[in-house]
């Protein structure tokens, strides 16, 4: 960790020319789309998500109806 | 199904740009001529590289979807041009950020080089509505298939094109014997093309994945005859 820390400090600085902002630029509009696409990402699997906790649901409520069902059906016939 | 193997290729992608960036930063040579700016052709020219094989990556299994008549390689088509078109954009900001810290100027119109390239993702951005405007989920693949093998047959070609014209703006970094590039600047060089690639492949199996839960789940409420919920892009193929 030292080593890295001492590596990190002792390289040279971003040149704060004209150059190095046009660096930064690039390299932070790359970050930028990155994080777009991984936020739109996101957003779809979260409505996936939803989308399968809404079916869980369904089969957990038709699961239900259907025991209740079976157990009339005993009690009709008993 | 399409997220195995995700896990170790997502820390592969991040240890490889950990790598890649460490050297751009720390080792790669400040460039006589350009400075610190060059470090912008580290980002730049994977973007434009892995972008440009990815479109041909998705006329290659377009091939495959229409030889085989199987919905999965329309799927791997589509996500493969999807990606490369997000690549592409980030290969034509950065190119203009550096072509104004170089040249002074955001776009250069007698450039063939940049011309060719903002040609290349024109065609493609058009991909998106020429498959929208087919309802029949069938016609759409093949014609989608159709349009990306075409398109990628353009890219070699036309990269060839800009190759045997003359420039004298553009720099040829891999005009001369040897590369062109210094052998550290190289090895840099390489070590940011793969950890593009890389990066591709992540989010192409990604994407994937993500089509392949959306169709799971699509089946699911079929089967249980439930609401199919809100319609979701008619022109994304799902994976089944």
């Amino acid at each position: 960790m030292t080593a890295l820390f001492g590596w990190i400090v002792a390289a040279p600085d971003i040149p704060n020319d004209v150059g190095g902002k046009y660096v930064a630029g690039a390299y932070i509009v790359f970050v930028v789309l990155l994080l777009i696409y991984v936020a739109i990402m996101g957003m779809k699997l979260a409505r996936i998500e939803r989308g399968l906790r809404e079916v869980a649901e369904l089969a957990e409520a038709r699961k239900d109806e259907a025991a209740v069902a079976e157990t009339a059906r005993a009690e009709v016939k008993s | 199904m399409y997220g195995k193997g995700l896990r170790p290729l997502s820390i592969a992608t991040v240890v490889m740009f950990a790598i890649s960036l460490s050297l751009v930063f720390f080792y790669a040579p400040i460039e006589a001529d350009q400075g610190f700016l060059q470090k912008i052709f580290y980002l730049h020219v994977p973007l434009a590289i892995v972008s440009l094989c990815g479109f041909v990556v998705g006329g290659i299994f377009a091939i495959l979807h229409l030889r085989r008549d199987e919905p999965r390689w329309d799927a791997y088509s589509y996500v493969a041009i999807h990606i490369s078109v997000i690549f592409a954009v980030g290969g034509l900001i950065t190119g203009s950020i550096w072509a104004k810290g170089s040249w002074g100027h955001w776009w250069v119109w007698n450039e063939p080089t940049l011309v060719s390239f903002l040609i290349v993702f024109l065609l493609y951005a058009t991909y998106y509505p020429f498959r929208y405007a087919i309802e029949d989920r069938q016609r759409q693949a093949r014609y989608a298939s159709v349009f990306a093998i075409a398109a990628g047959a353009f890219v070699p070609l036309n990269f060839l094109a800009v190759r045997m014209s003359e420039s004298l703006v553009h720099p040829r970094v891999f005009a001369t014997a040897g590369g062109g590039l210094p052998g550290s600047m190289m090895l840099v060089f390489l070590c940011s093309i793969v950890s593009m690639a890389l990066l591709w492949t992540t989010l192409v199996k990604f994407e994937l994945s993500a089509k392949s839960a959306q169709g799971q789940l699509k089946r699911l409420r079929r089967a249980l005859d439930a609401p199919t919920g809100p319609p979701t892009s008619r022109i994304a193929p799902e994976v089944q």
